[in-house]
């Protein structure tokens, strides 16, 4: 595992500089406090109270994330397969065809539905 | 550094016998070429073709079943098993399948279907009484039923615990979505559909929960390396026991078995009905294959463990099923704790381990499989006449709406209490040849106070049904009754399957029970 | 067939360093990146500026080289702002978030072979893994959280809708992104990047896998938000997107993972496609280009080419609507890669199944494919144009309150005759009705 541990040196690096900066910005700037600096940002009007997090979302965000699972696990699967094509062949070249073809047969009825507009 | 490398062996090509697995692909195949209709063909052909096609690659699966009838072997580098067991119960499921599709495929008995116009439009939205005004049907329906067809067929097949869960979740998420989409009542229906996910989905974590134990225990998750496992008696005793239990609690949850039963109710309540009679037999057959592969191939030897544990479940579901279906209103709600209560009279006959017919067959097996094929048909013909009796508001499925029903139609009163006999288990109906099997199954296992209780369980449980009978013959109609809707040939065709094999089963069981006992051997 | 090197803990030759040596090769990956955020910064406002017939920022320092520098001390003296709707704790971890996964996903670049430190002998990379490339994947998803926490925890409309179209952008544009890798894992047979730089010997993947190429530039630019695909900080539409609340330091952060990102991406074309620190084409035909501490340069070189192509494109390119940049990556990039990812199995699997010499195949296709996606763009101005030869004809009569606003009139609509103010009564009474 010796190979992980430089990552972690780096990640630790990276990490201890982003805390030193926002503890560093805390102290550095100047504090004047003003009731509407605090508010939320709109464009100048009266801010609109709203829960954090904003609610509810468009649907059509789920959509999307929904349908990315979909693709990034057929990449999850066509790495470990790309790595060793060599040795599967051309059983290895059917089988993931199939599975591909499946994949798209799924893809042309989301884009025949829409589920690929954004309007 | 270079340590770490290591050099594998030649990369072994899996083995797929295609021709082994023909039905599981027919089906598959199907299901997916079904989607690529729902894609690319116009709306107004949609529903025949997906129809057609639909019962087409049911009978042509159930053709390649046959043709393998007696070529027992594993399949798929031994994932898969190819025996009398798995082809009988394939063949079963996909002969109930037909009449299910065909009272899916229902579209005149309630103008556009059963089915809502479109899953994902808000119930009472200006949306929706649009789609409903222009008639639009969601004919994705079909896909999703040989989907879940599919993940039956495999289910009962799996020879390993991973394809097995594979299987149950390929089976049970179209079954959610299925149920979710009610055109009546839809908050019903979806309040079922989302009851049954949640419940679904903590099941499969203890299913997948009792796998990872078993694999921790025998270093396979193969149903016969576990089984090898447990006869050299090698490994951790407890990480056997408690993933056994695991394992069938993920698995009685799909039977319906109580103390795992509380959805069966609900979901049966909420679903569009013939998608209930569908979930009934099928999923029980499916879900009871399964059952059947893992504890008498996988812990067979375990018998002395898990015998009286299923004995308790088996009076358990049989009480629950059949006392509280005593105090139900609803029609649906009676027929699915009838299902439970079916559940447990099967169980009964599981627990003849130890029976062995006159040719060497296992009666535990055959009788439960016989059990499967009677109680699927049946029920699958007693929610189709359901679907029949409407008012206004659709399905009138309150008992006091049944009242004097035989007045209106004759016809229908007589067809339901056919099939009500049938769960009731009377002679010459298909209920009482299956009850007699599995309670001489486990008679002949030497579970004789357990028979007993059977017994007088379907004693309580006959008086339910009766109950029906009587409300339907001797009560006066309601003036503002429901009226029976003559359905079009797809729910009669659907009706008439059932009622025929519930009668020809009951009469001349003889050839279908000597089958059940060929198909009794599994292979490991 | 052959035995294969299946799944190995560690890359050969790594993982042995002594502990000064991890350590000072962080520090110069950490400092690499600040320098060339503050380069790239400076240079995009030159660049951009030449483009545009300005001079651009020439004050600090010789050539404005300090200007970043004197931005970065003027945020650290701005005053820290934490909005009162903000979720105070989730707010000051969203920078972080962004920033730290931004630099660790350094750590497998390979800056160049194996060289002499202090009489170690070390490769130039921090580290390896036979995962490498997922490990940067996976990181950079990380940084994700951080933009969609930081939209999250604002408490304020702009931030979060801007955050919930970064992460859908970002999300879309990682599928393309990830398809694009497969042929070149498949060629190289790994997934380790020094074993990925050592497979590229011969041919350049850029050269052998021109459309994977073509859609991992496209991705990567959709990735980093960056112009043409900058969607997310859209000001017209959104302020500045996701990091609208932040202000100080904070924001200083945000608009460092920016860059490094940019620093990264580019850095990982370079090392799938481009060779990675091997030498471009005359200089390879010296022998020491490839030895010592030389491929530095040419590997500072090709990252600083791609950078030079995110500032061209941003001085170059309007930015893109949100519809016609989903339809891109759905309906073009996805389609694109699948289908050169199946042809590219293909001629691999007869290639080593059957001896078919396909390299020309693959050029000669590749060629073809992106002949295929420039054809796809202008299918897509055609059909758009002809969509849009006739404006639609409005017939309804024009309704100046519709929906309860004040409308402007539909192009075939004819707006009436004004009148003028208090002569009529119903004009008053109109506004009286919508105050």
């Amino acid at each position: 595992m010796n190979s992980y541990v430089p990552i972690l040196v780096l990640g630790a690096l990276s990490l201890g500089f982003a805390v030193f900066s926002i503890a560093a910005g805390h102290l550095t700037g100047p504090r004047r406090f003003n009731r509407a600096k605090l508010d939320a940002y709109e464009c100048g009007i009266e801010p609109t109270p709203q829960p954090v997090g904003g609610g509810r979302f468009p649907v059509k965000y789920y959509l999307t994330a929904m349908l990315f699972i979909i693709f990034d696990i057929e990449i999850v699967f066509l790495y470990p397969w790309a790595v060793s094509f060599d040795a599967l062949g051309m059983f290895g070249l059917v089988e993931m065809g199939l599975f591909i073809l499946t994949l798209l047969v799924v893809y042309a009825y989301v884009w025949r539905r829409g589920g690929l507009e954004w309007d | 550094m270079n340590t770490g490398l290591t050099l594998a062996a030649e990369f072994e090509t899996p083995s797929v016998e295609y021709r082994l697995l023909a039905p599981m692909l027919i089906v598959f195949g199907v299901a997916v070429a079904g989607v690529l209709l729902e894609a690319f063909m116009p709306r107004p052909f949609r529903h025949e073709t997906q129809l057609g096609l639909a019962v087409a690659g049911l009978l042509a699966a159930f053709a390649s079943v046959v043709m393998l009838a007696g070529d027992y072997s594993v399949a798929a580098s031994g994932s898969v098993a190819v025996d009398g067991p798995a082809l009988f119960l394939q063949g079963a499921i996909l002969l109930m399948a037909i009449p299910g599709v065909l009272a899916t495929a229902e579209r005149k008995v309630d103008v556009g279907g059963v089915f809502a116009p479109a899953g994902s439009s808000t119930p009472g939205s200006p949306a929706e009484r649009l789609l409903v005004a222009e008639k639009i049907t969601q004919t994705e329906v079909f896909p999703l039923l040989m989907f879940a067809i599919g993940g039956m067929l495999l289910f009962p097949a799996s020879n390993d615990l991973l394809t097995m869960f594979v299987a149950l979740e390929v089976l049970s998420l179209p079954l959610y979505l299925l149920c979710g989409l009610a055109r009546r009542r839809r908050l019903l229906s979806q309040e079922a559909s989302l009851k049954y996910f949640l419940l679904g989905a903590y099941s499969s974590a203890f299913f997948l929960y009792g796998v990872a134990l078993l694999y921790g225990y025998a270093g396979t998750v193969r149903l016969s390396g576990i089984a090898e496992a447990v006869s050299s008696e090698a490994g951790n005793e407890t990480l056997l026991l408690t993933g056994t239990a695991l394992l069938t609690v993920g698995l009685l949850f799909k039977v319906g078995a109580a103390p795992f039963h509380s959805w069966t109710p609900d979901v049966y309540q909420g679903a569009p009905t013939p998608i209930t009679g569908f979930m009934a037999a099928c999923t029980k057959v499916a879900a009871f294959g399964a059952l059947l592969r893992v504890l008498y191939v996988g812990v067979g030897g375990l018998a002395w463990e898990w015998e009286p544990v299923i004995w308790g479940i088996a009076i358990l579901t049989m009480g629950v099923g059949s006392v509280l279906a005593l105090t139900q209103t609803d029609i649906k709600r009676m027929l699915a704790y009838s299902s439970i209560a079916h559940a447990g009279f099967i169980l009964t006959g599981l627990v003849g381990t130890d029976a062995v017919g006159a040719d060497g067959e296992l009666l535990g097996v055959s009788s439960v499989l016989f059990y499967l094929v009677t109680y699927g048909f049946s029920t699958i013909g007693a929610f189709a006449v359901v679907t029949l009796v409407r008012d206004a508001a659709g399905e009138a499925t309150h008992l006091s709406q049944w009242a004097g029903l035989a007045r209106r139609s004759p016809v229908i009163a007589v067809v339901f209490t056919f099939f009500l006999a049938a769960f009731a288990g009377i002679p010459l109906t298909s209920g009482f040849t299956a009850k007699f099997a599995v309670f001489s199954a486990a008679w002949a296992g030497d579970a004789r106070v357990l028979v007993i209780i059977g017994v007088i369980m379907s004693a309580v449980a006959a008086f339910f049904y009766f109950r029906v009978i009587v409300l339907m013959f001797f009560s006066a109609p309601a003036p503002d009754g429901p009226s029976v809707v003559v359905p079009s040939p797809l729910t009669t065709v659907a009706i008439a399957i059932g009622a025929a094999v519930t009668l020809l089963l009951g009469v001349f069981p003889t050839y279908v029970l000597e089958l059940a006992g060929l198909a009794s051997q599994f292979v490991r | 067939m052959n035995a294969v090197l299946l799944a190995s803990p560690e890359v050969r030759g790594f993982g042995a360093d002594p502990w000064w040596l991890v350590l000072g090769k962080a520090v110069v990956i950490f400092v690499f990146l600040v320098l060339m955020t503050l380069f790239t910064i400076l240079a995009e406002r030159r660049v951009v500026a030449r483009m545009q017939h300005r001079i651009g920022p020439n004050r600090v320092g010789p050539f404005g080289l300090l200007q970043s520098l004197a931005d970065g001390i003027k945020l650290a003296l701005k005053e820290d702002i934490i909005p009162k709707a903000a979720h105070k704790a989730v707010f000051v971890l969203a920078p972080i978030l962004s920033t730290a996964p931004a630099f660790m996903a350094f750590a497998v670049i390979p800056f160049g072979p194996e060289v002499s430190v202090f009489g170690e002998r070390t490769h130039l990379q921090l580290t390896d893994l036979p995962v490498a490339v997922l490990y940067i994947l996976a990181v950079a998803s990380v940084g994700i959280y951080g933009i969609v926490l930081a939209g999250w925890s604002s408490g304020s409309t702009y931030p979060l809708l801007g955050s919930l179209r970064s992460t859908a952008q970002l999300i879309s544009y990682e599928v393309a992104m990830g398809l694009s890798f497969v042929g070149v894992f498949l060629y190289a047979g790994s997934m380790s990047t020094s074993e990925i730089v050592a497979a590229q010997g011969d041919y350049w993947y850029a050269v052998l896998l021109f459309p994977s190429f073509a859609i991992y530039v496209i991705s990567m630019v959709g990735e980093t938000n960056r112009a043409p695909f900058d969607l997310a900080e859209a000001e017209g539409e959104l302020v500045g997107g996701f990091h609208t609340e932040y202000s100080s330091l904070k924001f200083a952060l945000f608009f460092l993972a920016e860059y490094v990102n940019m620093v990264t991406v580019s850095a990982l074309a370079t090392t799938l496609f481009l060779g990675g620190w091997r030498a471009p084409w005359p200089l390879s035909l010296w022998e020491g280009a490839n030895q010592d501490w030389w491929p530095v340069l040419w590997f500072t070189a090709k990252v600083l080419l791609f950078l030079f192509v995110f500032i061209w494109l941003r001085g170059t390119l309007p930015r893109l609507r949100y519809d016609q940049f989903m339809k891109l990556g759905w309906k073009v990039l996805i389609p694109v890669a699948i289908g050169w990812l199946l042809m590219v199995a293909t001629v691999r699997a007869l290639n080593t199944e059957y001896d078919f010499d396909a390299r020309q195949v693959l050029i000669y296709g590749g060629i073809a494919a992106a002949v295929l996606i420039g054809l796809t763009f202008v299918w897509d101005f055609v059909a758009a144009r002809s969509r849009n030869a006739e404006p639609p004809e409005v017939t309804a009569e024009w309704d100046p309150m519709a929906g309860g606003h004040p409308v402007p009139p539909l192009p075939g609509q004819q707006r009436p005759q004004l009148t003028v103010a208090g002569t009529t009564a119903g004009s008053t009474t109109q506004t009286e009705d919508h105050p």
